[in-house]
Parts: structure tokens; sequence; C-alpha cells
């Protein structure tokens, strides 16, 4: 049985949605020959911190309740202090991002590999802002720093180009990669509402943030083309190099003319073209999703054209790529 | 060099077409047979055998018209040979292709007649389908246009940069 350490830095939807799978998987992971050892977990006020192992199932539980800090092996340390201290084999950044600077994911992803653990991630800022950096000091430690979750949430792109597609050279990588603009854009199409209704909408189940800026202005997709363009088509692209141009403006009656014409329009992030921007596609072409699912069409020159369809948010189908990431690492160690 | 020469009647275009054609036996005749097929009157076939893995051919010959030629070039691709040029009457053909976009802003009131005159200068306009909700709001315009293969991002760049002067928001195609 290996034994693997991990750090969870933040604890919540994503982080606690891998602990649920990791309580529940238990048994799974064993029959793989895999014991997941969770020994500290981080929030923004504290971490919860044992050598032994943290009391996962009391953790859930109070961080459901918003106590964490009720939690018996709570501390007020400083998640950049535990990861200077704790040893572990995995750190897991599950924190959010932000744009500017990718903090603070940057600090603990810098932080963690400086000291000598593999990282895992679904935080976006921290890799597309300071891909180059991070890749070569994880280079320089002959350590893993994977992201898989940070791009289509459940969907494998990377690790699939990684495993999967290595005699390929990639041509275009180009699609559907926010869910709650997907969302907004079908029910448009779907339901006749405005885009403001079909965003409340949205926003009442849970789909899209209470300021869904980032979304619909389609920085969000931008983030995931720099990722995408820089790991899968070797390119050295800066978010500010990506042109972006959200969905804010498209009209019912725009939406409606399209469908007139046989056309849907979708928030289409396109990695060759370096862009993000509304397009006209066909209403049969395979890129045409409904609600928040995510589609990528990767074209290459062995394999042909390759379309990837599935959830690109949700806390359980974002753990099934951080999970793909930490039992790939842990077959490594 | 082969050379064939007949006497055409009513075969108004005179088309040069290079193609590249594995040098195995019966690949010439392959790549003839499409030309022949849709009405083609071959004049010259002229090959080159160099170096490289695919032996250049340069075929001249007659046709009717535009559609003749199409129907002579979907052969062509069917039989997986690669057109490298394509002259017509002298001057390099592209093939037409009709890219469809939508313009949202006040379209109407910011020249439309000059917005399409300058499309028209890399095209040409086929359809406008405008929906107006009132005179004070924003249209939305779905313009469907032709334009040279190879100019389509001559053609996404004119219409930027006009969108960008008039204040329009650009839904381009996904294929261009």
């Amino acid at each position: 049985m290996k034994k693997i350490k991990l750090v969870v830095v933040g604890f919540g939807v994503i982080g606690r949605g891998v602990i649920e799978i990791l309580l529940g998987k238990k048994e799974f992971l064993r029959d793989m020959g895999l014991d997941l050892d969770v020994v500290a977990l981080c929030e923004i006020d504290g971490s919860v911190v044992s050598g032994d192992g943290v009391d996962l199932g009391n953790a859930l539980e109070l961080a459901g309740k918003g106590e964490l800090n009720k939690h018996k092996q709570w501390s007020n340390r400083k998640s950049m202090d535990v990861l200077e201290e704790v040893e572990a084999d995995i750190v897991l950044e599950l924190t959010p991002g932000d744009i500017k600077k990718g903090e603070p994911g940057y600090g603990h992803i810098k932080n963690s590999l400086k000291k000598g653990m593999h990282v895992v991630t679904s935080n976006k800022p921290p890799i597309a802002l300071h891909y180059r950096e991070l890749h070569e000091l994880a280079g320089k430690k002959n350590l893993e720093l994977r992201y898989e979750a940070a791009v289509g949430g459940a969907i494998p792109i990377l690790n699939l180009h990684r495993k999967c597609l290595q005699i390929n050279e990639i041509k275009s990588v180009y699609g559907v990669l926010n869910g709650t603009t997907n969302y907004v854009l079908s029910k448009m199409v779907e339901d006749g509402l405005s885009l403001e209704n079909a965003l409340n909408e949205a926003k009442e189940l849970g789909i899209a943030e209470q300021d869904p800026s980032y979304d619909i202005d389609g920085v969000d997709t931008a983030l995931k083309v720099v990722i995408l363009a820089n790991s899968m088509l070797d390119m050295n692209v800066d978010f500010r190099d990506i042109r972006i141009q959200g969905i804010r403006d498209i009209t019912l009656e725009a939406v409606e003319l399209a469908k007139k014409h046989g056309y849907v329009i979708k928030l289409i992030g396109d990695v060759s073209r370096m862009e993000v921007s509304p397009r006209l596609i066909p209403v049969d072409h395979p890129l045409n999703v409904s609600d928040s699912l995510n589609a990528v069409m990767i074209d290459s020159d062995v394999a042909g054209e390759l379309i990837l369809v599935g959830h690109g948010a949700g806390a359980r189908e974002t753990s099934s790529s951080i999970y793909s990431d930490i039992i790939d690492i842990a077959a490594g160690i | 060099m082969l050379f064939f020469n007949s006497h055409s009647l009513f075969l108004d275009m005179k088309v040069e077409m290079e193609i590249g054609l594995k040098d195995v036996p019966g690949s010439l005749l392959r790549s003839l047979e499409p030309i022949s097929k849709h009405g083609g009157n071959i004049l010259s076939v002229l090959h080159h055998r160099g170096e490289a893995e695919l032996v250049k051919v340069k075929i001249v010959f007659e046709i009717k018209d535009q559609k003749s030629l199409e129907l002579i070039q979907k052969s062509l691709r069917e039989k997986r040979i690669n057109m490298s040029e394509i002259f017509v009457e002298g001057r390099r053909y592209y093939e037409k292709k009709t890219i469809s976009f939508i313009l949202i802003g006040h379209v109407i009131d910011s020249d439309i007649r000059d917005t399409i005159d300058r499309i028209n200068r890399i095209g040409c306009v086929s359809d406008v389908d405008v929906v107006m909700p009132d005179p004070r709001e924003k249209s939305s315009v779905l313009m469907k246009a032709d334009v040279d293969n190879g100019s389509l991002d001559k053609a996404v760049t004119v219409i930027e940069k006009l969108c960008k002067e008039k204040n329009l928001v650009f839904v381009h195609s996904l294929e261009q």
C-alpha cells in the first residue's frame, strides 16, 4: 500500500467536493494500492493540521456550517506557514484566484514546489499568469505541477493530450469553455429569455456567481485559452495577448436571427486565434451543446478532429480531474 | 511531355491547373478523367519529374463555365489529388466562400449603405436580414457575403475594423 500525504489549501466548494469523494472512495483507492492521507486543511483564517491525518468527516460537517474553526485540530496558522512546516507529498491548491496577480494560489504553488511537494490545482489565474515561471520551478525540482481541473472541469483535455496524443502535433483547440455563458446563451435560444433574465435564472440555480462578470465578459474563458495555448500548443502566450469579447452585448433578436438562419451563438475560446468571442456555429455542429456543458474540439495532424463534451464545473465533476492528477503523480512516487 | 490539341466549340474558359501526382502507373489518367467527364477539352499536359515525392503536372484545358470547374475540383479532391494552383484566363482563381455574420448595434443609423459598400470591396454581400425592435434600440443584422476563399482572414479584418469604427458588435461564424 502506497501512503501519500496530502495538504488541501482552500476548503470551499471544490475542496469539500474533493474530500467527499475521498471519503466515499476510500476502499476503491485502497484497491488501487493508494492510501491518501490528508495531513492539513487550510482556509483563509486558519488551518486544521494533524500529522496522523485530519478527521475529515468532522471537518466536512463543520465546514458545511461555516464552523471549521470549531474543529478539534484547528489552529490560527496561516496557509503559507502550514506549507512551510508540514511535510507532504502533494499539495492540492484549490483556492479561487485573483486575476491580477494570481494570488493567493501563486504563492501557495511556488512555496509548495520550493519545499519539494508536487502540486495539483484547479486554480486558473496562477497557471495562466505565471505559466513559465511555475513550470521552470517544478522542472528544476523534478516535481509535478498539474492542473487538469483548471480547464473544462471534468473533461480530460490536458491528460488526454499528455497520455494519448503524444504522436500528434496539435493544430488548433477551440470550444465552449465556460458553463455559465453556455447556460445563458442556451436559455436565450431555447426559451426565448433575454440575457438578463437567463442570467438571473442561472444565479438562482447556483450556475452563475452573484457577480458573473468574469464569465459573461469572457475573462474565465480567456484564462483557459492561455493555459491550453501554453500547454498543448507550446506557445508562449500571456493573458494580455488574448483578444476578449464577452456576451454582454448579445441581444435576444441576434440569437433569434441566428436561429432563423440555422445558427446558434456560442462564446468560443479559440486558441490558435488567441481570441475569445461570441461566434455563429451551425445548429448541427458538435460544439452546439446545451445547458452548462462544455465542449472542446482538438484538431491534430494524426488523430484528426476530436470532440470532448462534459461538465465544465461542479465540485464532484471537477474532483474527477483532480483525482486524475493525484493518482498519476502518486504512481510516480 | 504529353501534348493534346483539339478544336473546342462553345468552351469559354481557359484553365491552367497544377496538380501533384504520385509517381505510379495510371495516376495521370486518373487525374485527367474528371476533366473529360465534366466537359473539359484538354489542350496540353506538361509534367515535371523532379526529386520531390510528387510529380508536378500542369494541365491546360478549356471548359464551359465555373460550375464545371467546381465539379472538376470536387472530383479531384475525392480522388485525393492535390491541386496547388489554378489560373482562369491567366488570373489566379479562388474558390468563393459564403460567410455569415451578425452585426449588433445601431447598424442602420451608422450608414448601412457604407457598411455594405466597404464589405463589397473585398467580396459581395448577397443577403441582409435586419431585425429592428425599435428605432431607438440596437438592431441586429445578419449578412451573408461571398468572399474569395483565400481572402477570408482579410474579410474578417475589414469587418472587425469597420465595426470598431461604428461601435458595432461583430459575431462571425466559426468557419471563418
